[in-house]
Parts: structure tokens; sequence; C-alpha cells
């Protein structure tokens, strides 16, 4: 081995690094931006969680004392840090059950505490919004705990000197949901968005390595000598590449919805509907961004800008809730945030492609957008 | 209509400080193959892609078959071929010249597979182009701007990296398409290929320094050479040098 001969090809290595400043600045600050999302998203305070009591309990008396157990049960859950409690009428349970404003409501019925009284089975009935099993999950745990204190409470609050002779009392969560139910897991609420994620991510390479290599190799400019407008390379592009993206958007939903068995309320062809939306966006935003790179190389690294941002801060992972306040605005400059939310509310929730009509039409400004520019690229005689 | 395929008439156009083209005015006549000749950076490139209208000149007109260019329409009877084979490489010879043929509106698979004869590449016909030599895929572009059938053929440099005899066969190619009609304008900076057109038109410093056929050339300049004439123009139009 020649230690000569090595060293001369690590120089030009270096060579050629230092010469590609674009290459190089990318290695320094792409690195740190990723890593500063990251330490920000893992240490955010995950947003309050809201949880409603409708609380309609008579109560009774007992020994001489009135007892009231819905509204022990109120206290007990003001005094937990990881919601914050709010009293609200049936109604308005209702409605912010279906708006998603509150994560789950407790239906206190007007004879709770005689029912208690009598079976010694605390039943705490729990309506839970249910668009993210997580959510749903986590209050599950806490409502266990709950319905131990307040079953707790209320054996001392109606302790009596006979109490000790009657049989302990008994909690469970008789749970509905409003979306999804309690088989629903965490997969069930990432596979959407990794549905689109992973859509987005290869359509978007793809389409940026094809414009490169048709600009590099020269064919582009032999279309532009040719009677074709920028509009139709652009659509002919989107059309092409729509199909591999359809196929591979079949391809990722049939695996995540027969192979690792993912629920889904939905209509799959609405999820078609958004995954050519998002393929418009990513064939666009690849032929644009193809103008600012020079080489496959430089492509692979709007990578981790473009996409890897995007799994970051489109709610893939992490709930654009649970987010600091000033980061989310920067979410809501991401097409991937809408089609995450227009896919879970089409497979989570069973939305029509009407009641997703807002994160629709926000896919269809960046679309709009990036066809704008890209048909500048594609239009452009010498780039 | 006049008897000129391509007209350019006081075409300007600079790139930053560099002048390519200044005040060029040039004329090819129908059926004819017009040769540019000049040494590299003279400003030929420039001037056919401002004939095909992927340039817009800063000032001056360019007409082609009576067409102000730009104009997309008329791309349709006109063919370009780049100095560097713009292929498809993972695409085979036909799925290529087919391409660039249905862009031209020319989906007839005979007038397809007669360029592809024509360029002696009928045997390659399903190979994939990334399989073929460097002048294979010459002769492929070649075919891929003649299958359409087009008026005018603008042709940058097209046997650079080319060897003797395969050079020889892409004249009598070009020769035998000015006998279907076909207006060509050949960018070369080899001047031994002069004479093989009809008319010359030298190129230095983004202008036309002369223009004629290559035996009035060298007879008005006084030399037994079109290299050793072009020098000659050159020098007596003392045109500044911006060519390597």
């Amino acid at each position: 081995m020649s230690t000569n001969r090595t060293l001369i090809l690590a120089r030009r290595v270096v060579q050629q690094m230092m010469a590609d400043r674009r290459t190089l600045a990318l290695i320094v600050v792409v690195p740190v931006i990723l890593l500063s999302f990251l330490g920000i998203l893992i240490r955010a305070e995950p947003g309050k969680l809201v949880v409603g009591i409708v609380n309609d309990d008579q109560g009774v008396t007992l020994v001489g004392r009135a007892v009231n157990l819905g509204d022990r049960l109120a206290e007990v859950l003001g005094g937990f840090e990881e919601f914050e409690a709010e009293v609200m009428t049936a109604s308005e349970a209702d409605r912010r059950l279906q708006d998603g404003s509150a994560d789950a409501v407790i239906m206190v019925g007007p004879d709770f505490t005689t029912q208690v009284t009598q079976t010694r089975h605390l039943a705490l009935r729990v309506t839970f919004e249910g668009s993210n099993p997580m959510i749903s999950d986590r209050l599950r745990t806490i409502f266990e705990r709950v319905a131990l204190q307040a079953a707790n409470n209320f054996v001392l609050v109606a302790s009596s000197p006979t109490a000790s002779d009657l049989p302990e009392l008994t909690a469970t969560i008789d749970a509905r949901y409003i979306h999804s139910g309690p088989e629903y897991d965490t997969l069930d609420y990432m596979a959407p968005a990794l549905i689109g994620f992973l859509v987005f991510f290869f359509v978007f390479l793809l389409t940026c390595v094809s414009f490169l290599r048709e600009r590099l190799a020269g064919t582009l400019e032999r279309l532009q000598a040719t009677p074709i407008r920028a509009h139709e390379i652009i659509l002919g592009y989107m059309g092409g590449f729509l199909l591999f993206g359809l196929i591979q958007g079949a391809i990722t939903l049939l695996f995540t919805v027969f192979v690792l068995d993912i629920h889904y309320a939905g209509n799959l062809l609405n999820i078609f509907v958004v995954e050519v939306l998002l393929v418009a966006v990513s064939v666009n935003l690849g032929i644009f961004l193809s103008t600012f790179a020079q080489n496959e190389f430089q492509v692979l690294q709007f990578v981790p800008l473009v996409v890897v941002s995007q799994g970051l801060l489109g709610g893939v992972i992490w709930q654009i809730e649970d987010m600091p306040r000033w980061l989310q605005p920067l979410s809501k400059l991401m097409p991937l945030t809408y089609a995450n939310q227009a896919l879970r509310d089409v497979m989570i929730k069973g939305e029509s492609l009407l009641d997703v009509a807002g994160p629709l039409g926000a896919i269809l400004l960046f679309a709009a957008l990036v066809i704008m520019l890209s048909s500048r690229t594609a239009g452009r005689a010498t780039i | 209509m006049t008897g000129y395929a391509v007209e350019v008439h006081e075409v300007h156009k600079r790139f930053g400080t560099v002048h390519a083209l200044d005040g060029l005015t040039l004329k090819a006549r129908r059926g004819e193959i017009y040769g540019l000749l000049g040494p590299n950076g003279a400003g030929k490139s420039t001037l056919i892609r401002t004939i095909v209208g992927l340039l817009a000149p800063d000032s001056g007109s360019v007409t082609v078959l009576g067409h102000a260019m730009p104009d997309k329409n008329i791309l349709a009877r006109v063919g370009y071929m780049t100095q560097a084979s713009a292929l498809y490489d993972e695409l085979t010879v036909f799925q290529n010249v087919a391409f660039f043929a249905g862009l031209m509106g020319c989906r007839d698979r005979d007038a397809i597979d007669a360029a592809i004869a024509f360029v002696d590449l009928t045997q390659r016909r399903d190979s994939r182009v990334a399989t073929l030599s460097g002048g294979m895929r010459q002769r492929v572009s070649l075919a891929s701007v003649m299958a359409h059938q087009p008026d005018v053929i603008l042709l940058d440099e097209p046997t650079v990296g080319v060897d003797p005899q395969l050079r020889v066969q892409f004249w009598a190619h070009f020769r035998a398409m000015t006998e279907r009609g076909i207006t060509l304008i050949v960018s070369s900076h080899v001047m031994d290929e002069a004479e093989r057109c009809d008319r010359l038109g030298f190129v230095r410093g983004g202008q036309l320094i002369a223009e004629g056929t290559a035996a009035a050339l060298r007879k008005q300049a006084g030399c037994d050479t079109v290299e050793e004439a072009f020098l000659v123009f050159a020098e007596q139009r003392g045109v500044s040098n911006n060519e390597h």
C-alpha cells in the first residue's frame, strides 16, 4: 500500500470539497438547523390537553351529610397538571368534541352518586375526541387514576361506622370515541403522515435529479428548441411522476392497511386525491430547486433541508400544537403540514374531501406557487 | 416570402461585459449549407441559439422561414442539434428519435425509422443510447433533429469529437439533406470542413467578418487555404480577440 497515493487521493477529495462552497456550507449549516429543531421539539412542553366535565350529579344524603361525587370528581380533575379541566354543559361538550377543542369529556349523570353508593362501583363515562390515539391513551391512563382517587375520596367522605363492613369500591372507564377507537395505536396515528411523507420525499428526489440531468445533459435546451411550452413541460413531468407517485402511494397504503394492519375510517380514494395534490407540489418543488444544484450530490443535500425539516415540523411525529408558539408559523409554511392534516382527517376521522377542503386548499395554493416557480425554471433557456 | 430561410439583421447580444454578438448580419438561402466558421468563443453558438430562439437578442432581428424569432410555432419546422449529443441515455435509439420527433408533431413511425436508417443505425434501433459509442450518439442526435423533416436544421459543431471517417459520412448526410431542400447552418472551428459548405460566414468577436463561397473568399484574400483567408480577414477587420 502506498501512503503517498492515498494522501494524494485524500487531498484531491479535500480540494474538490473546498471548491464546492455550497456543499461546505450545507455540511455545516444543515446539521445545526436540524439539531436545533430536534432539541426544541424534544424539550418542548407538550401543549395542555383540555378535559371537559359535564356534571349533572344530584348527589345523595348519607348519614345526614350531603354527598356529591360529581363535585368531588371535578375537584380531583382540577388537581392534574397534565390537562386543563373545564366544567361545561352537555351541548358545549358535544360541540367542543366535534371541533376538536376538547380532547375528552367526562359525563357525570344525575344519579352518579346514587349508583356508586348502591353498586359500590364507579364507572367513569368518558368520551374521547380520538383523532390522536396517543392522546386518548395518555388521558385514559390518567382517568384510571382519577377514578381511583375519586373512589377513595368517596370512601373518606361517605365513611360511616358501618362503611368498613361494605365491599371495597371499584372503578372502571366506560369509554366512547368520536373518532378512531381503543383499538387504534401510535402507528395508526403515524401511518397517514408517513404515507404522505414517503410520497413527497421520493417524488421530490426523483424530479429534482431528473430535471437536473435534463439541464446538465443539454436535453432541456433541446426541449426548449421545440414547440413545447414551459407549462407543457411541467404538466408532462407531473403526469409522468404522478403515475409513479400514485403507484408508490398505493403500495405504501396497501402495505400499511393490510400488512401493518392499520385502521382507517375514510374512503381510500380520498387519500389518493390528497396524494395527487402532494405529488403536484413535490414535482414542481423538485423542478424549481434543481435550478440551485450543479450536481446530484447537491440535490441530496436538499433532502435534510427540504424534506427532513418538514418531517420534523410538519406534524409527522410531533403535534404542531405541542411545538413552541414561535415555531408554529414555520410549520404553517410547509405543504406537508396540510397534507398530514388532510390524510389524518380522512384516515382516522373518516372525513370527506369536502370536510378537508381547508388543508386541500392550502396544498393547492402551495402547488400553484411552486408551479409558477417551476414554470420559470422550465421556460428559461439558460439556467 | 424571401428566398432566404434564415435572416439575421444587426443582432447584438451581451453577456455582462462580453459582447457575444456585435451587430451581426447574415442570410442563409433555402437549400444551402451555410457554414459558420470561427474559433471557439467567436459567437457561433450564441448566434445559433439566437436563431433558434433560445436567446433573445438585445437588439436587431432574426427571421426564420419568414417568421420573426423567437416564435415557438415555427420551431416545428426547425431542427437544432446541440454541441453535445443531448439524448436520454436510458431510452433506446428509436425512443429518443421518436420523442423529439413527437414534440415536433411527427408520429410517423416510418419517418422515424427512415431517419435512423439515414444515419445507418437501423441495426442499433433498439439499443439503449447509453451503450453506444460517441460517434453513434452523434448520429442518433442527427437523426432526432431530422425525423420530423424540418426545413431548416441548425447544427452546432456537429463533428466535434467525431473520427475522420464518420465526419465524411456526416457531410454526406448533410449534402443529402440539402438535396431534399433542407437549409443547413453548420458551425465549425475546423477550417478544412469549409470546402464542404455552399457558402461560408467567418465569425470573429461576435461579428461576421467575411461571407461567400470558399473559393471566392480564398480568392478575395489572395490565399490558398480557407484558414489563411480567415486570418487575413480577421487582421483586416482588426476584431478584438475574446476567443480562446
